[in-house]
């Protein structure tokens, strides 16, 4: 069992829901149907829990959630605190988790015997479900945002070092000859051929460990913390304020939406050549600043 | 010619011995990792209380599956509610996902729910659901669909949206029906997508039981883990950790056995023994 090709469907393969074939038209055109569509949902289903069909208490109505969202950000904006520890916990796993796994399928990608050494224990890594070792976690790094970070680090780690390790060993025989025929050096052919070759996966890679780097800082949270959003999530719904509850939730929607969107500029930025906008403005660029 | 075959003949001999050796490769510097740790444990370099010692987590393995064997129910809860979640889950997954890809103005007025979904960690939302549904199995197992949904969904959406133009165009040109597309074209294409999406899910799954049941503390091997970590038992935490592992390897396995078997098209050796079988039948069918 190699871990490249094959544990790469479950990277590579998860589909996308993007529409390129819809028509460019005025943004405000294209947003008011949905608009109307969003407070025709918001107005039925605050109709349908003040005329008692929907439990309040299983499902707030969508007032409740808002007044919950104004309490919390603005009259007592208690949530700062939180929403940035969680934050925090999620960024910083994130980049001791990617930091390893990237020099490690560096290693991996530079030395065969490397590879083969490491494989079996990644693999094992990879099929133990990593929100198991939670407890122990918390056990070892204790009740603070150490153990989040470690969590959020063992997490976030597979996705990258997989993703990365692929980008890194595939290779495009014609280019990697007309390289060769050009005389180019192994440093050349490295930096110039291998390492844009891998950045799209790498990326891939990256976007998907930052989102389970969240899942891993909110589980421990939820295990044992004293602060964060998946603390204050737990507590209000055991006190069964589940407007607030939400409004909690939603936020951290808005942390996943920060991390992904960033994650996705750094891809546009760095990986320009895969959209066609870009890549004529960068090309461009660099013809003024040739001339 | 002969001399090609003779080759052939030598290379699997060669390899198997080269394979053979690598393995005891392997066995020796996992079993030098494993001794290097019992010494350090032993010589008080490294703490057995946060890091067992490999002769108590295999103790407690003997401990746990045979002279207790505590571990049998446990399994036998989490594992049929990863069961039960994961089937409806992704049944819903699927038909869902089938139904919005049919139609893009559904699909358009769908798309920003969907990028906020996808963006909320999923599994944050079990506090909520225990609250709305209360202690026991049944939040259990809205939390497991909840978490085993949302791969199915996307990856049955993406797999009946993105269908190939040029056969597309092809099977129209020749005349074919709705249905004959759906059949011969969209379903075949579509099917290993979906594979992938349910792999993801089981996995999911898996995750999704055990934050259920560090949350609940009640049964199951979540809540085992807990109570053997919060007893400072790290060798037992450790022994139900690796079940785990086997568990997930087992999940694995299944599910690539299971792609296998369903998207045969999609895999050199199940297209030939598949199209060796029809030819059979075919053939048996003309002489008869």
């Amino acid at each position: 069992m190699s871990i490249e090709p094959d544990n790469n469907i479950d990277v590579a393969e998860q589909g996308s829901v993007v529409d390129r074939t819809l028509p460019e038209s005025s943004m405000l055109k294209r947003a008011l149907p949905h608009f109307l569509l969003f407070a025709a949902l918001i107005s039925v289903w605050e109709f349908a829990v003040r005329a008692g069909l929907i439990n309040s208490i299983m499902v707030p109505q969508p007032s409740a959630i808002g007044a919950a969202i104004i309490d919390l950000y603005f009259i007592e904006g208690t949530i700062y605190k939180h929403f940035f520890i969680t934050l925090t916990e999620a960024v910083v796993g994130f980049v001791i988790g990617a930091g390893i796994a990237v020099a490690l399928a560096l290693g991996s990608s530079l030395s065969e015997l490397f590879k083969r050494y490491i494989s079996p224990y990644a693999i094992v890594m990879n099929v133990t479900p990593a929100i198991a070792l939670t407890p122990v976690i918390i056990a070892w790094f204790g009740y603070g945002i150490g153990s989040k970070i470690a969590l959020a680090a063992v997490i976030s780690f597979f996705p990258v070092y997989v993703n990365t390790l692929t980008g890194l060993i595939q290779t495009d025989q014609q280019r990697e000859e007309l390289f060769r025929s050009l005389g180019a050096s192994q440093m050349q052919i490295f930096r110039k051929l291998r390492i844009p070759l891998a950045l799209p996966l790498f990326f891939a890679g990256l976007k998907i460990g930052l989102t389970t780097a969240l899942i891993g800082a909110v589980v421990a949270e939820f295990a044992q913390a004293t602060d964060g959003i998946g603390v204050l999530m737990s507590r209000f719904s055991f006190q069964l304020n589940m407007g607030a509850s939400i409004a909690a939730l939603l936020s951290m929607t808005v942390i996943g939406l920060i991390l992904f969107y960033s994650m996705e500029f750094l891809d546009n930025r760095l990986v320009f050549w895969k959209r066609e906008k870009r890549r004529t403005a960068v090309s461009r660029a660099r013809a003024r600043a040739w001339k | 010619m002969s001399e090609a075959i003779a080759i052939q003949k030598v290379k699997p001999g060669l390899q198997s011995s080269l394979a053979t050796r690598r393995m005891l490769t392997h066995g020796f510097i996992f079993l030098s990792l494993v001794l290097a740790w019992e010494f350090a444990s032993r010589a008080g370099l490294l703490d057995p209380l946060f890091f067992p010692r490999p002769s108590d987590i295999i103790a407690s393995i003997i401990r746990i599956y045979i002279t207790q064997g505590n571990v049998w129910y446990h399994l036998y809860v989490s594992l049929g509610l990863v069961l039960a979640g994961f089937i409806a889950g992704s049944i819903l997954g699927i038909f869902l996902g089938s139904l919005v890809g049919f139609s893009a103005l559904v699909r358009r007025f769908i798309k920003p729910y969907v990028i906020v979904l996808e963006a909320t960690p999923r599994i944050a939302v079990a506090p909520l659901l225990i609250a709305a549904l209360g202690f026991g199995a049944n939040s259990k197992i809205a939390i497991i669909m909840l978490v085993c949904f949302f791969a199915p969904f996307i990856n049955t959406l993406s797999g009946v949206v993105n269908v190939n133009e040029e056969k597309l165009e092809l099977l129209q040109s020749l005349g074919a029906s709705k249905f004959q597309i759906f059949r011969k074209l969209v379903l075949p294409e579509a099917v290993p997508v979906i594979m992938a999406g349910e792999r993801l899910a089981l996995t999911a799954a898996l995750s999704g039981v055990l934050v259920a049941e560090f949350i609940q503390r009640d049964q199951g091997i979540g809540a085992l883990i807990l109570t053997y970590t919060r007893n400072l038992n790290m060798a037992s935490a450790f022994a139900c950790i690796f079940t785990l592992t086997l568990i997930g390897f087992l999940i694995f396995r299944g599910m690539e056995w299971l792609d296998r078997k369903i998207a045969f098209w999609n895999h050199e050796e199940g297209m030939t023994r598949v199209s060796a079988k029809r030819r059979e039948r075919w053939l048996r069918r003309r002489r008869s």
